[in-house]
């Protein structure tokens, strides 16, 4: 078995040690003492440089391992291929499609698509990319020029990086059916109607997702305040945002306004 | 900064866009609804960058680009398109526009791809 130095997380502290790796589990030495069976991995997900293991036996386990890029693509290479976890071998293009245009250098690689509760993982022999399933913007069955013939595939859009961005899946069309059948199950909480916000909510959310405060969206809509408060409220019920920021907004008591005066004659004298 | 002609079909579009460029200290010559006007207002206000829609009315974005190119081979358009829309980009690439932005717009890509592209 080899030996990885590794930080890991263990009551809410980073603690170094060596993790030993073999072909079908993970050794954590002390002070954790657990040996994780790749089987027994029910999730994995990756925020930059750190690994969140996710395993099942009698009770769920979650373990975050922050190492080297390097030693982090050899445990996930292994841990996805064994893991518990819906696997297809296909071919795939991630991203194909970035913020709307074709990505110049993308290929068809050839490698496995692997699905866990949190992501939808694209591993080749020198690839390992995650869509977080809530990432997931639409899962459609459609078809794609392969070698000048059209061909049916998965398309996937997902957020990366605050864009728009598109993969394919390409294998035998009942399998596809299949893989996109599963896709939309673990990606149903993310399904809305889209009539839950009618047109002058759709254009708030257009304009928040542009960068303008609500000052800016209160003028450029020419609504009043309490109108985008009450559209602010139904976009953040349905998930749609979040608070990043409370604003006050003020008015001088009479103190406030003599205030001001005086200083106004104070400046002018 | 530049003097800028905005070519959309929606009102709310071009006033978001005009909101977002003039934040980034550029000039708004002109709007224009479809392609057909937007050839007749290049025209008149040679402006140093054209924002173009794609799907438009009367003469859609590419029709557009190709009549402006025509009229002036050094014009700088910038294509705005929406996310499927990748196949239109490649033809408008290919017809003369010098870049694109994406439908829903975010201010930093728009004023960067403006700028970029005013520095060419």
């Amino acid at each position: 078995m080899k030996e990885v130095p590794v930080k890991i997380e263990h009551n809410n502290q980073w603690v170094v040690v060596k993790l030993g790796v073999g072909e079908d589990r993970i050794v954590i030495p002390a002070p954790i003492n657990k040996e994780v069976l790749f089987k027994t991995v029910s999730d994995l997900a990756e925020r930059k440089n750190t690994l969140i293991v996710t395993a099942k036996t009698d009770t769920e386990v979650v373990y975050k391992i922050l190492s080297h890029e390097k030693v982090l693509q050899v445990l996930k290479k292994l841990i996805l291929n064994a893991c518990n976890a819906y696997r297809l071998m296909a071919y795939f293009m991630s991203p194909a499609i970035r913020g709307g245009v074709m990505v110049q250098d993308a290929q068809w690689e050839k490698g496995s698509v692997v699905v866990v509760l949190s992501g939808i993982w694209f591993v080749s022999a020198t690839k390992q990319i995650c869509v977080p399933v809530v990432d997931v913007a639409a899962i459609e069955l459609t078809k794609r020029d392969v070698q000048g013939k059209p061909t049916d595939v998965v398309r996937i859009d997902h957020l990366d990086s605050g864009e728009v961005s598109s993969s394919f899946v390409l294998c035998p069309l009942s399998t596809l059916q299949v893989l996109y059948n599963f896709l939309k199950d673990t990606t149903k909480s993310m399904d809305m109607k889209g009539t839950e916000l009618d047109g002058i909510d759709q254009q708030v959310a257009m304009l928040v997702y542009s960068g303008m405060d609500s000052h800016a969206i209160e003028n450029m809509l020419n609504i009043p305040p309490k109108q985008l408060s009450i559209i602010y409220d139904k976009i953040l019920k349905l998930g749609l945002a979040e608070v990043v920021i409370i604003r006050r907004e003020i008015q001088l008591t009479t103190k406030g306004v003599r205030y001001i005066s005086d200083a106004t004659k104070a400046q002018t004298n | 900064m530049g003097k800028i002609l905005i070519v959309d079909d929606t009102l709310f579009m071009r006033t978001l866009l005009k909101n977002i460029l003039f934040s980034g200290g550029h000039t708004i010559v002109g709007e224009a609804g479809d392609g057909e006007e937007a050839v007749v207002k290049y025209k008149e206000l040679k402006p140093d960058l054209v924002t173009m829609d794609i799907v438009m009315p009367k003469q859609n974005g590419i029709e557009a680009l190709k009549a402006i190119k025509a009229l002036d081979p050094a014009a700088r358009i910038v294509m705005c398109t929406a996310v499927g829309q990748e196949q239109m980009v490649k033809l408008a690439i290919k017809s003369g526009a010098k870049g694109y932005i994406v439908k829903p717009f975010q201010a930093p890509k728009v004023l960067e791809e403006v700028k970029n592209v005013l520095a060419l």
